[in-house]
């Protein structure tokens, strides 16, 4: 039972990565009906912005330009790191759709992917010829004893990613749900004619779509840096294309299914993990996925849409 | 008008009368004087090669065109300028100008004895040669062979996404079963190893039954496509692409877990039966099929169920069988190719058939065209020169081929050449008395999607 | 002997009745025609005819054929062709490629000739291209024959439809509203090819339109639907004279 829970706690960790990325490529899904297939390299540069911001200001705390106790200290830091790396991030999501996507808005949804896939390689790529090929190694900011609960190794680190995580996609739901831009950007994934009618044009929508969506990816990437401070330039491919996977399985532009599909990936991940050989992992996880596919094609919560896509 | 709008103009009626003249020159050459010149410019290099490198100061002649020796070694380009000029660029236009009567006469002769026989000269003429200049080095072997294996692959993946309209993913997956199958056919029967035991067949009979190992590898992956055809083609939209993505990782890690066939270590051994001339018949196989499929009315109804499918049911089209057909086919294609792969390396493991495999595949589509043969044969040979030829550059290479391929994209979204009609046998038509007749290359252009 | 017969059909779009208790009979040769007010499910009628969509209940007969349920490309195989009210052409293929399509299900040479380029599948590939510039010479649309279709004038387009349904050698056509968007001269010309294609192929025609001088002056008897019923059948001037009917249609000057 308690190793049954411990994988749970792990599970929660894990899904958490991947519903924050799974929710950009979902509100970019439903709002503009893309593919943005460099979001995974967007979650990795915004680990490595996660990871130069956290380390200035470390060294800037060390100089002496805080003098807080050491908890404090890291806290701040932590807060500070993800304000600061979701809005830059955001603005690299930006830069993304307005060089990349918005000169292909009239062309094949399937030739702005490819531009995606491409502008993806070129982010790893850019960072692997600046960066050097040596791996970074994420600053430890939340420190903490392992808690022990009914035999559950509980660290501080899972507890404040998880937390943060549920936090993130609670604040995008209200935003989508309570705000004017929220309701514009639904409108628009419900039809594409009637935005402009409301006095707000397609390509405000369409940035603050991928800002959104970026500043999340940012947001898993340090998490991502804290829970394994390893960061390297491919880190986002694999991760990224799961949780693609994982935003249609929750449904189309649907912030409740990305986020509960991220979760259910990572259950399945780390389930598969703890009772078979690892090597399995991703054959039983896309195999599930698959299956719920063929059953729901529209995924948990999407809906079938009638328009003809063309790509 | 400022001094630099005058020189512009100025530049540009220039720069279209070099094009005029360059037309009125060489429009009446037939594909046939071009081949004979490229063969021409091949035996030159057979003749010269060598000794004109050395004594325009390079140590050897360069490979492919001289481009990685003058990214490599940035005081060669005026040799690599001055080599390639000598022995491509003038033979060529000095034969094949000066070969337009007999050309023409030549191809007319072809043409009214039998286009069939056109057609076999033509190949004969473009198979030696490929031969011969491959012949010089055995990288260049190795780049035209992988170079003819991606043209097998574009072109099946554009009968999906191109002339179907649907956005498949599946292809590494398919290469995958095709490869693995061809491997498992020769090894198990040919070969032979620990994990198999001794082989069951003399090798000497190997070389005439790889290409049942190779039908064998395509009727696999066929058979891998079911899986994704089933779920995928009861909805339109979306759906296929994320269908065959996760196939393509289930296949992936399929083949890891599979301990007979080497896991994650791979499985080698496979003979070398991929040479030049069996890749090469396969590939002209591929061709002539899918293209001969795209151009029929039964193909042409992929056509009508992607621009509208309403209609094209409307119009007794089977839209589900014409889907599940062509899927079928392109999925066929993808593992005969993947087949060959295997023989050229003479290895295959899992991590070739992952997520840069399909972004290499999918960039070759787009970039040389939907819905167009001409255009994924040009796509994967363009895709495949620029990526050796900048290969000195290491690192940098990718990021340069990605941002011109977004190049591309911005300025022809559908690709280099879209919706293009292949007609092989006008294509082989002479062209005198034709003045103005564009150049080889594809007939009949129609709109731009 | 009936060409085409329906039975009691009734169609529910969730809990909306779109057509209920719907009845025809149409002979060899006839030209009928379906009128009615906006929304009142004349289109229904005619995607639930053609397999569109499955009634929810009745019967459908083509020839004596149950056809109930079958889907749409068996049935137009069966001989029903048709025309969309929104024209629904293939944008990247040329028309004489739209009118060689409709052939699809008569293809024999199957797919070996489609991989092959067998003699067999040059000789048919030649014989439906025949057949299908005849038809375009009977609609006027020959010129146009190798132009990819969004290339043409819409009167033009319109055409091309009518001559890619009657490819499939139907011998019951439905015309879903052939003169929509077309001006006086466009639609004259219209009636005309209709009246010839009516004369020269002898099928009958299931006719929907908007235009009264249209439906009264082509179809020999014309059903009136509202809100998914008919509520009067007969000639052109029974129905022209029916009080329900000019009710139905109050204040439209087309009755005039």
């Amino acid at each position: 039972m308690a190793f049954f829970m411990q994988q749970v706690v792990n599970a929660l960790q894990r899904g958490s990565f991947y519903a924050l990325i799974a929710l950009g490529y979902s509100m970019v899904y439903g709002v503009l009906m893309l593919f943005n297939f460099a979001h995974g390299d967007v979650f990795m540069v915004g680990a490595y912005i996660g990871f130069f911001v956290s380390s200035g200001l470390l060294a800037l705390s060390a100089v002496g330009f805080l003098s807080l106790p050491t908890g404090v200290t890291l806290a701040l830091v932590l807060v500070l790191t993800l304000i600061i790396s979701m809005l830059l991030n955001s603005v690299v999501g930006m830069l993304v759709e307005r060089i990349g996507y918005r000169p292909l808005r009239g062309a094949p949804r399937a030739s702005a992917a490819i531009t995606g896939l491409m502008i993806g390689i070129i982010l790893e790529t850019s960072n692997l010829a600046l960066l050097g090929a040596q791996r970074r190694s994420f600053p430890d900011l939340i420190p903490g004893e392992t808690i022990h609960v009914l035999g559950v190794n509980i660290t501080p680190k899972k507890i404040v990613i998880v937390a943060v995580s549920l936090l993130l996609m609670f604040g995008l739901h209200l935003f989508v749900r309570r705000t004017k831009w929220g309701m514009a950007m639904r409108a628009m994934a419900y039809d594409y004619v009637v935005v402009p009618l409301m006095g707000v044009s397609i390509n405000t929508i369409a940035l603050l779509t991928f800002g959104l969506g970026s500043a999340l990816a940012a947001a898993a990437g340090i998490l991502y840096g804290v829970a394994y401070p390893v960061l390297d330039p491919y880190m986002g491919v694999l991760f990224g294309w799961k949780a693609f996977v994982a935003a249609i399985v929750g449904g189309r532009g649907s912030v409740l299914g990305a986020g509960l599909a991220g979760f259910l990936l990572g259950f399945i991940e780390i389930f598969v993990a703890a009772f078979l050989p690892s090597t399995m992992r991703d054959l039983i996880a896309f195999s599930i996925i698959l299956v719920i596919l063929t059953f729901r094609p529209h995924g948990f919560f999407g809906e079938p849409y009638s328009a003809q896509l063309r790509l | 008008m400022s001094a630099d709008e005058n020189l512009r103009q100025r530049l540009s009626s220039v720069g279209r009368r070099v094009r005029q003249w360059l037309r009125v020159q060489f429009s009446p050459v037939p594909l046939l004087g071009w081949f004979l010149a490229a063969l021409v410019a091949v035996i030159l290099e057979m003749l010269v090669g060598t000794p004109l490198a050395r004594l325009l100061g390079m140590s050897k002649f360069p490979v492919l065109f001289g481009f990685a020796l003058a990214l490599a070694q940035p005081v060669y380009i005026p040799s690599a300028i001055v080599y390639v000029l000598l022995i491509y660029v003038l033979p060529v236009a000095l034969v094949a100008r000066l070969s337009i009567r007999l050309g023409n006469l030549l191809a007319g002769w072809l043409m009214r004895t039998s286009p069939l026989l056109s057609v076999v000269v033509h190949l004969g003429l473009l198979y030696g040669t490929l031969h011969l200049w491959a012949g010089l080095s055995d990288y260049r072997v190795l780049v035209v062979r992988l170079m003819l294996i991606a043209i097998m692959l574009t072109l099946s993946l554009n009968v999906v996404n191109g002339y179907m309209g649907e956005f498949s993913c599946s292809h590494p997956g398919f290469m995958a079963l095709g490869a693995y199958a061809a491997s498992l056919f020769s090894v198990l029967f040919f070969v032979g190893n620990d994990a198999f035991g001794a082989p069951l067949l003399p090798i000497g009979l190997g070389p005439f039954l790889f290409p049942l190992g190779l039908i064998l590898g395509g009727a696999v992956a066929a058979l891998g496509a079911l899986l994704v055809a089933i779920p995928s083609f009861r909805t339109r939209g979306d759906y296929l692409a994320i269908i065959s993505l996760a196939f393509m990782f289930i296949i992936k890690s399929l083949f890891e877990n599979l301990e007979f066939l080497g896991g994650a270590r791979g499985l080698s051994g496979q003979p070398d039966w991929a040479s030049l001339p069996v890749v090469f018949a396969w590939t002209i196989l591929c061709v002539w099929t899918i293209n001969n499929f795209v151009r029929s009315t039964v193909g042409k109804a992929l056509n009508a169920v992607r621009d509208g499918e309403l209609a094209a049911d409307a119009m007794t089209v089977d839209t589900r069988r014409t889907k599940m057909v062509a899927f079928f086919f392109a999925a066929f294609w993808a593992g005969v190719a993947g087949g060959l792969f295997a023989h050229v390396l003479r290895y295959v493991n899992p991590g070739t058939f992952d997520l840069k495999k399909l972004a290499e595949v999918l960039a070759m589509v787009y970039l040389g065209g939907l819905n167009s043969v001409v255009g994924s044969i040009v796509g994967a040979v363009s895709y495949n020169l620029l990526s050796e030829a900048l290969r000195p550059l290491e690192l940098y290479k990718w990021i340069i081929i990605p941002l011109l391929f977004i190049m591309v994209m911005i300025f022809r979204p559908t690709g280099l050449i879209a919706f293009r009609e292949f007609d092989v046998v006008k294509l082989l038509h002479p062209r005198e008395g034709t003045p103005g007749h564009a150049g080889p290359g594809a007939v009949e252009p129609q709109a731009e999607r | 002997m009936t060409l085409l017969r329906v039975d009691d059909m009734t169609h529910w779009f969730g809990g909306l009745q779109a057509v209920s208790g719907y009845n025809v009979a149409i002979e060899p040769g006839q030209i009928r025609g379906l009128i009615g007010p906006n929304g009142a499910g004349k289109t229904t009628v005619f995607n639930l005819i053609t397999g569109r969509y499955r009634p929810t209940e009745g019967h459908i007969f083509l020839d004596g054929q149950e056809i109930t349920g079958l889907p749409p490309h068996k049935i137009a195989s069966m001989g029903l062709g048709r025309t969309f009210q929104n024209l629904r052409l293939w944008r990247h293929m040329t028309v004489l490629e739209h009118v060689k399509m409709a052939r699809y299900s008569k293809i024999t040479y199957g797919l070996a000739g489609a991989f092959f380029g067998t003699a067999r599948r040059n000789r048919e590939e030649d014989d439906i291209e025949t057949r299908a510039r005849e038809l375009l010479e009977l609609v006027g649309a020959v010129d146009w024959a190798d132009h990819i279709v969004t290339n043409l004038p819409y009167g033009m387009q319109r055409r091309v439809e009518l001559a890619r349904a009657l490819a499939i050698q139907p011998k019951i056509l439905f015309l879903d509203e052939p003169t929509a968007g077309m001006n006086p001269e466009e639609l004259v010309q219209m009636m005309e090819i209709v009246r010839l294609v009516h004369e020269q192929l002898g099928l009958a025609i299931f006719l929907i339109e908007h235009r009264m001088k249209v439906v009264m002056d082509l179809c020999e008897v014309i059903q009136t639907l509202v809100f998914g019923q008919v509520i009067a059948e007969g000639t052109p001037d029974e129905i022209r004279n029916d009080p329900r009917v000019i009710e139905a249609y109050l204040g439209k000057e087309v009755m005039a």
